[in-house]
């Protein structure tokens, strides 16, 4: 009696562990780029409730952390806003023996922010430049109020702000530019600051005035739209990408497809960037 | 009527008395606040431009702890054959003083080996922040050498880089290319070129030159990527005295020996290959030979000039995030001009070194590694030499 007993308890408890084992929720983790954050949580949260079984953790930090997290293998998903850097990938090749994953999932124009009482409508490549490497350091100068620029930016963690030194400003930033954690924090400070200045995705933009932005003086100048960013006319637009050690394989390559497919990309519009199809 | 005007008259001189009082009482403590503000504004830009600086140090390092056992073939009598050690413990201090601009030192704490790997700076020349030139002890460009030890997947570096690169380091200046558009690395150094770890300054007035171009193939779809390369060293050795040893072993003791250069020559290509398949797969591999210059000191221990060639090849297949299988095979002849008994102590050597990583989280890595040199047969070394190594090493690194 005591034996069956035994093997009763035994038997429940193998079909405990084995039921539990496939019960278990699939767990990914994404970590990275700031600017991505609200994008990949409404991803997250859209394909959770589409997926119960499906455990999906977002955080942010910035690209670089996100990158870092992927060579040290604590995320699945490394977010960025600015494309690998080649250091990057000789890591990945070091520890994983691959190149790295790289999926482009949505399009983003680097916005210009202005204070809604700045005079100021439209701003060339090499204003924007000579702004954020403090040449022009009055408002006047570029066709505004005699008023000293204060400048606001990303932290060097942020593949925000990798990309906008590489693709506009050319050059170090002024040491005036006070640097934030995060777009809506860039956005917060311009919004309050009557002479101020600040860059960031597109989708964090509220309660400031967004500048139209020149490749050079006899260009028109362009605010990131749907349109212009499709059409490459907006000349601060990038890609936002999703880093994988591997080919993504299992419910990490289903979550993928599905952030490429119609509906992943119909978040990416609402959410306020741009389809990348 | 008068006198309630005279009356409300000093009743509002009053209340305005007053309240010009408390108004200037009120703009006083406002002043006071402001300056409290600025004071206490000032104190925190102090305190941010103090840890803005500290920000700028980065630690990095790691520990290596192994037990080795060893075949009997090489050891002196009472030798033991087996032991526990710290292979190396480094600690990286990086300063990034700028964008573009650092300064690094390494120092390794080993047991009895404490020695220093790096020291150097970097900048990035002004408009043109691709081209970085490095001054100060820093590790000779070449793949295997600029593999760091923490990464490497077995436990020593191959037997013919070890020879030609003795310590990896050296003492010189390079300028090293890596433009963002184009996929190629280039470098170029000068060097003292005689450098083994130990020396302040150089032994002769000649620098050697070493340069190094490798090309970076991506196929992102196929997941397939090919690093390829050459490197080439060219320098000169001086010959302390006269008596020099050349290719077929013979002595030539000119007078004029001394003081005479001798040459440091060779050439190397290289590849790497990386798969993702089944997970990360690479095939990695070198090819090395030229002419090589030793220093002696008599004629019983002279210059020596030899023709040498080598070569490794890895194959390394991940398996899951956490395990790695490693295969080196490894080529070495440091005298390829002589073979049998002509070669003396000269004998070629192949080794297989088998190894098994396993990363148990972000910050330590287990190995177990087991080398099979074998040897050329000659008359100084009639028997294969018992020379095997098996290791475990245990890797913290931060």
């Amino acid at each position: 009696m005591k034996k069956n007993k035994s093997i009763m308890l035994l038997a429940l408890a193998v079909i405990f562990i084995t039921g539990a084992a496939f019960m278990q929720q699939i767990k990914i983790t994404v970590k990275g780029s700031d600017t991505m954050v609200i994008l990949s949580q409404r991803w997250a949260e859209i394909y959770m409730n589409k997926y119960p079984s499906a455990s999906i953790q977002v955080t942010g930090g910035g690209s670089g952390v996100g990158l870092a997290a992927l060579i040290n293998g604590t995320t699945d998903i490394a977010n960025s806003s600015r494309p690998i850097k080649t250091t990057e990938v000789e890591k990945i090749k070091a520890r994983y023996n691959t190149l790295g994953v790289e999926i482009p999932c949505a399009k983003d124009g680097i916005t210009i922010f202005l204070n809604e009482s700045n005079k100021v409508k439209e701003l060339t490549l090499k204003q924007l430049s000579d702004i954020y490497q403090a040449k022009i350091t009055n408002w006047k100068q570029v066709g505004g109020d005699d008023a000293p620029i204060k400048l606001y930016g990303r932290e060097n963690s942020s593949g925000t702000y990798a990309f906008f030194k590489d693709e506009v400003v050319r050059g170090d930033y002024a040491a005036s530019c006070q640097t934030l954690p995060g777009t809506g924090a860039v956005v917060n400070a311009v919004k309050k600051d009557k002479n101020g200045i600040g860059y960031g995705g597109a989708a964090y933009a509220s309660g400031v005035k967004h500048c139209m932005v020149k490749k050079d003086a006899n260009s028109p100048g362009y605010l990131p739209t749907a349109e212009t960013i499709a059409k490459n006319e907006y000349p601060i637009s990038r890609y936002l990408y999703m880093y994988l050690k591997n080919k993504p394989t299992g419910e990490l390559k289903k979550y993928i497809d599905w952030i490429l497919s119609v509906d992943g990309q119909k978040i990416v519009t609402e959410v306020g960037y741009f389809p990348v199809k | 009527m008068k006198k309630i005007l005279i009356s409300l008259f000093m009743i509002a001189g009053t209340l305005t008395g007053f309240s010009q009082n408390a108004a200037d009482t009120l703009q006083e403590k406002l002043g006071l606040l402001n300056g409290r503000l600025n004071a206490l504004d000032e104190r925190v830009a102090l305190a941010e431009s103090d840890l803005g600086k500290l920000t700028k140090i980065k630690l990095s390092g790691y520990i290596q702890a192994q037990f080795e056992s060893y075949q009997s073939g090489l050891l002196k009598t009472n030798d033991a054959e087996n032991s526990f050690y710290i292979r190396r413990a480094r600690i990286k201090f990086t300063y990034e003083a700028a964008d573009g601009i650092k300064f690094v030192l390494q120092p390794d704490f080993s047991t009895g080996n404490l020695s220093l790997k790096d020291a150097y700076a970097v900048a990035s020349l002004p408009k043109l922040s691709a081209l970085s030139l490095y001054a100060g002890q820093f590790n000779r460009p070449n793949y295997e050498v600029e593999y760091s030890s923490s990464q490497r997947e077995v436990l020593e570096r191959s037997r013919v880089v070890r020879s030609i690169y003795p310590g990896e380091r050296e003492v010189g200046a390079k300028l090293e290319f890596t433009p963002s558009k184009v996929p190629v690395k280039l470098q170029l150094a000068l060097l003292n070129g005689n450098f083994t770890g130990k020396e302040q300054k150089d032994a002769d007035s000649k620098k050697d030159i070493m340069a190094r171009a490798v090309y970076s193939l991506h196929i992102p779809n196929a997941g397939i990527g090919i690093d390829m390369g050459a490197h080439a060293y060219y320098g000169r050795m001086m010959a302390k005295n006269k008596y020099i040893s050349n290719y077929s072993n013979q002595m030539d003791s000119t007078d004029s020996n001394s003081g005479s250069y001798m040459d440091k020559q060779w050439f190397g290509g290289e590849i790497q290959m990386y798969f993702d398949f089944l997970g990360g797969t690479a095939l990695k591999g070198e090819y090395i030979a030229g002419k090589n210059a030793f220093a002696g000191d008599s004629k019983s221990n002279p210059n020596k000039i030899k023709q040498f060639a080598g070569y490794y090849i890895y194959f390394i297949k991940n398996i899951g995030k956490k395990n790695q299988l490693v295969a080196r095979y490894d080529y070495f002849d440091p005298n390829t001009k002589l073979s049998g008994d002509d070669a003396g102590k000269d004998i070629f050597y192949q080794s297989l070194a088998l190894a098994w990583q396993y990363y148990l989280n972000d910050f330590i890595r287990f190995s177990v590694n087991y080398e099979m040199p074998w040897n050329e047969k000659n008359s100084a070394y009639p028997e294969e030499i018992k020379d095997n190594v098996f290791g475990i090493r245990m890797q913290a690194k931060f």
